[in-house]
């Protein structure tokens, strides 16, 4: 009562629901106003300009000029695309194939001795910043004091192998790294999505002497598949927009052999200050991100419309 | 023939025995409730049988085979959770003949005939070709059901498969399940904590308490003569009255007996329980021969026009279930008459005689 006498006009706002939800939203809308939608509807302007930060001439409209662009320069978008989608298929394929394969290991064998501290060890590379695990693979990557080459010449006979150098390898060492580092999610999302599996379900599928092919089927993929796909979708978004981890060991070469669309993006802008041309290179990055995320969000409700329509 | 045999099993979690040195035998075409409280162990124990738990000591031997070492899928047992298990992928025919898919002496005529079979029995044949969704919670548990008696294997167990449902689903699957066990004579384990569900579908009861099998008999022999107190208070609602007496040169003396009752010879001297099941006491408004009188402290109104009144006689309080009102108002005095066949007589918690 004393409340009500003090603050009448807080205790009404607060009792209309409607009004307690956008009282209750508005701290995170403000700070997704602010910081996200004011500066794509910046980069969306921005992207129709001729703008150099180092020029210092003021902003010239120039239509789609920019898009034109960057479909038509001698480094063509398409030879990034290409690299950024084989890094990211194959990347996103072989961490989901191993960090299942990992995560069924240990769903299997709850009662080993030290199965904590193995998961433990298991995630720590996630959990590093993508610039240290770059730059210790750079040196574990050496050619000259590298201890990757060290442990292959004693096994070996060859001369010193520049992984980062040559442009045959370096791609693959990149993506090797990528996946070190990424894998362990993947095992994470597969011990989540078998730990959403009725353990009565699997039960009666052992006890109904279904193999287990079968049972990965019937059971496990039905119950976990959601969450498989959520883990597919975050590893493909975050790979699409690999940049850091690239950055320490090789910045995009040799040559453009590593050079993912971030990389450009984030020389253009930060490196050569184009901003208007970086600007409409971001917001085709940002359909494309869009598009590939639609497609994931369409596959799953597929899934489950086709599942109540039974 | 596939009787079950419990060899001396126990099962350790940590220092708790879920299972404590159990020793039974489950016979051919019985059906045998485990029946007990929560946590008693009588799901662990089922958990043995089916494979899913290994035990930490003991054999576990179906017709004569011991399979103690075998997983689950090597027993050819069928099992019934309590969370009812559809293939969720699968229609219900479907869901039906899956364990026989991988039975290679069974033909597909075969298979299919047992399918139609279970469908009749359990009244699903308009909706053999529905899926999960289309099912309410008590289906699902019918097609679980089904699936595991239509692969025909000697033994079944069920682990409270009526726990989640609602009362109409539960009659429903009592109903199934009774039309079930009679048409196909297998060897079926039950585990329920619903004392009204085991003597209902029980051939047998086994009464478990923390670990260990008290008594296992025919459900009126464990009702009306409960080797132990437990048992009389756990079965029944509400369940038997323990009364203090004493044991004396002339029989047995207590508040509730208008005179001594005879007892063996063989029992020591002293304190002991007499236990009577609040049925069996009568009750009267006239005091006659043999009657005891005692104040009336409270009633309630049963079912099937049964009340539940509990009276106090001498320092003993007596549940008594009545067919019609007390004949007295609350407060008042009634006479209540023991007939002594029916009294149980129990040392520490045990029968001994009576």
């Amino acid at each position: 009562m004393s409340l009500a006498t003090q603050t009448p006009g807080r205790r009404r706002l607060m009792d209309n629901p409607r009004a307690r939800v956008l009282v209750l939203l508005a701290p995170v809308m403000m700070f997704f106003i602010v910081f996200n939608t004011i500066p794509t509807l910046w980069l969306l302007g921005l992207s129709f300009y001729k703008y150099s930060l180092t020029g210092g001439v003021p902003p010239e409209f120039i239509g789609f000029k920019n898009f034109v662009g960057i479909f038509n320069a001698k480094n063509a978008i398409w030879f990034d695309l290409s690299r950024t989608f084989t890094f990211v298929i194959s990347g996103v394929a072989f961490q989901t194939l191993l960090g299942a394969a990992l995560g069924f290991l240990f769903w299997g064998s709850r009662n080993m001795p030290g199965r904590r501290v193995a998961l433990t060890l298991l995630f720590a590379p996630m959990v590093l910043t993508p610039v240290a695990t770059g730059t210790f693979f750079r040196f574990i990557y050496d050619p000259t004091f590298g201890v990757l080459n060290y442990l292959i010449r004693a096994v070996v006979e060859t001369g010193p192998i520049d992984f980062l150098g040559n442009p045959k390898l370096a791609f693959w060492a990149v993506l090797a790294v990528d996946c070190w580092m990424w894998t362990p999610f993947m095992t994470l999302m597969t011990l989540a999505a078998l730990g959403s599996v009725p353990k009565a379900e699997l039960e009666a599928a052992e006890i109904d002497r279904v193999p287990f092919l079968r049972r990965l089927t019937l059971v496990i993929w039905h119950h976990g598949k959601f969450i498989m796909m959520l883990g597919i979708l975050l590893r493909t978004i975050d790979s699409f927009k690999t940049l850091d981890l690239i950055i320490p060991m090789t910045k995009g070469g040799p040559g453009q052999n590593t050079r993912l669309v971030a990389l450009e993006l984030n020389k253009q802008s930060f490196e050569s200050f184009n901003m208007g041309w970086s600007s409409a290179y971001a917001v085709l990055l940002l359909l494309i991100s869009i598009a590939m995320t639609s497609v994931f969000i369409y596959v799953l409700n597929l899934r489950r419309r086709k599942e109540t329509e039974g | 023939m596939a009787e079950i045999v419990i060899d001396h099993v126990t099962k350790r979690f940590g220092d708790l025995a879920a299972v404590d040195n159990i020793d039974m035998t489950f016979s051919d075409g019985e059906v045998a409730c485990l029946l007990g409280p929560s946590g008693c162990g009588k799901t662990t124990l089922m958990r043995i049988l089916a494979g899913l738990e290994q035990p930490t000591s003991g054999r576990v031997l179906f017709g004569g085979k011991d399979v103690t070492d075998l997983p689950p899928r090597k027993r050819n047992v069928g099992m019934v959770f309590q969370y009812p298990v559809m293939y969720p992928t699968l229609s219900v025919a479907e869901n039906l003949a899956l364990p026989m898919k991988y039975d290679r002496a069974l033909d597909q005529s075969e298979r299919q005939r047992r399918v139609d079979e279970v469908l009749d029995v359990l009244d699903m044949r308009p909706m053999a070709r529905a899926f999960i969704e289309d099912l309410d919670i008590g289906s699902r548990q019918k097609v679980a059901i089904g699936r595991a008696v239509a692969r025909q294997s000697e033994i079944v167990l069920f682990d409270e498969p009526t726990t989640n449902m609602g009362v109409a689903a539960k009659l429903q699957l009592i109903h199934a399940f009774k039309r079930v066990t009679r048409r196909l004579r297998q060897t079926i384990v039950y585990v329920t904590h619903d004392q009204t569900e085991a003597m209902t579908l029980a051939d047998k009861i086994a009464l478990m308490k923390a670990g260990k099998i008290l008594q296992y008999d025919a459900p009126h022999v464990l009702y009306s003569e409960p080797s132990t107190a437990f048992g009389g208070w756990f079965m029944g609602n509400p369940g038997m009255n323990f009364i203090p007496a004493t044991l004396q040169p002339d029989g047995i003396h207590a508040a509730i007996l208008a005179g001594p009752i005879a007892a063996p010879a063989h029992l020591p001297k002293g304190e002991i329980t007499i236990g009577i099941r609040p049925e069996r006491v009568t009750m009267s408004g006239q005091a006659v021969t043999g009657s005891v009188p005692g104040t009336l402290v409270d009633q309630a109104v049963g079912i099937a026009g049964r009340y539940l009144t509990t009276v106090r006689v001498g320092g003993a309080t007596v549940k008594v279930n009545t067919v019609g009102a007390p004949p007295a108002d609350l407060g008042g005095t009634v006479n209540l008459m023991v007939p002594h066949a029916r009294v149980m007589l129990y040392v520490d918690g045990v029968r001994v005689a009576g």
